[in-house]
């Protein structure tokens, strides 16, 4: 199993989409509101070096946006 | 080859309506989209969606795909893209992103619009470094921030709004020597002590190295050159239509929307029909872009019928 991680804020659907993603594929992940969150804030700027939500983090692979092809790639889903 | 009679591109409100009514009349269609809902997806709170009182732009896109999924007679084909539209002598040949080419007799756009960039210095550069163009997205990342708003439309003025939760001070910058936009959301913007409104000023180039650190303008009235220090900038100056895809098929006008007939929606092309934002529709609206799309679809079949 990947560790999934993903940086969001509540009012972003992409990251919502995200996160539909995940549940529909049956991938288990962690969620970080940076909205409130300082600490995970400043970590997703130093993982992503960006300011836009969602990041997700697939093992250390860091993902800026919602890219349902590259996710599904990286998470080896067809 | 499977030949479709209609082929609906676009997933937004005005293919999603489309394509509900293409299959209830048992037009032999497809529709190809990358995502449902269209550009109010990022919207928190619709609420002029008629029959709704208010309604996320994410559960309203959910609605639609399942109004669209419950219909039987029309495929679609998500997620993907056209890539490329050709006539042939007996319609269109259309390329789907993944290699697979189709054929339709006839045609619907109902690509929308992308947001338009300024193309200014820095802009790419500092894309997702303090550049946004998604204040519901990312409005929470800059709380406690220096921010401005590029752009005094109802889209500007919007973001102002979602910015003045979380930061300190915002910026809005317009071009002209006025706000756009509706009155009631430029009371707000106005009455909002964290906002102080820029008329008159020109954007030259957004400042910053890993993170953007400033905006210089030009000050129209004045004619002189400032500069704003600032953690982030939220590009609100627009759209622009997807018409890309059928550009040598069909005429432009001068905004690059597909000319169409207001009571049929055709475009100049036979066999091509536009709706919703991509067409030179006047009002950019979810409820118009349905309506314009159904009007379309109705008039598909009459041609389909004749020939």
């Amino acid at each position: 199993m990947k560790n999934v991680k993903i940086y969001s804020t509540p009012t972003c659907v992409y990251c919502k989409m995200a996160k539909d993603f995940f549940q529909k594929n049956n991938i288990q992940y962690e969620e970080f509101n940076v909205a409130e969150d300082v600490k995970a804030r400043e970590e997703m700027v130093e993982k992503s070096h960006q300011l836009g939500v969602p990041v997700i983090d697939i093992d250390g692979e860091i993902f800026v946006g919602f890219n349902r092809a590259e996710l599904a790639k990286a998470l080896n889903i067809n | 080859m499977i030949v479709y009679d209609l082929v609906i591109i676009g997933g937004g409100p005005a293919g999603v309506a489309a394509g509900i009514y293409a299959a209830r009349k048992k037009i032999k269609s497809a529709i190809i989209a990358d995502g449902f809902g269209g550009q109010s997806l990022v919207s928190n709170d619709i609420q002029n969606w008629i029959g709704t009182k208010s309604v996320s732009g994410f559960d309203l896109a959910k609605m639609m795909e399942d109004h669209l999924r419950a219909q039987e007679g029309i495929d679609t084909i998500y997620p993907a893209r056209a890539n490329k539209v050709e006539k042939t002598a007996d319609g269109f040949m259309i390329e789907v992103d993944d290699g697979k080419k189709i054929k339709a007799k006839t045609i619907l756009m109902t690509t929308g619009s992308r947001r338009r960039k300024i193309g200014v210095p820095g802009e790419a550069e500092l894309d997702g470094k303090g550049v946004a163009y998604c204040s519901t997205c990312d409005a929470p990342i800059f709380s406690g921030k220096t921010v401005a708003v590029v752009g005094g439309g109802n889209a500007g003025l919007e973001a102002v709004l979602d910015l003045s939760n979380y930061a300190s001070k915002i910026y809005l910058l317009e071009f002209s020597d006025k706000l756009k936009g509706d009155l009631i959301t430029q009371e707000k913007v106005k009455s909002n002590d964290k906002v102080e409104i820029i008329l008159r000023a020109k954007t030259l180039e957004i400042l910053g190295d890993k993170l953007v650190t400033g905006l210089k303008y030009q000050d129209l009235a004045g004619n002189e050159e400032r500069g704003l220090r600032l953690d982030g900038v939220f590009i609100e100056i627009g759209a622009l239509p997807n018409s890309d895809l059928v550009r040598d098929l069909v005429k432009l006008n001068d905004r690059e929307e597909i000319i169409v007939d207001h009571k049929t929606q055709q475009s100049s092309q036979k066999g091509i029909w536009a709706a919703g934002d991509v067409s030179d529709v006047l009002y950019k609206q979810n409820n118009i872009s349905a309506g314009d799309a159904v009007k379309a679809v109705l008039n598909v079949n009459e041609y389909l019928n004749r020939f």
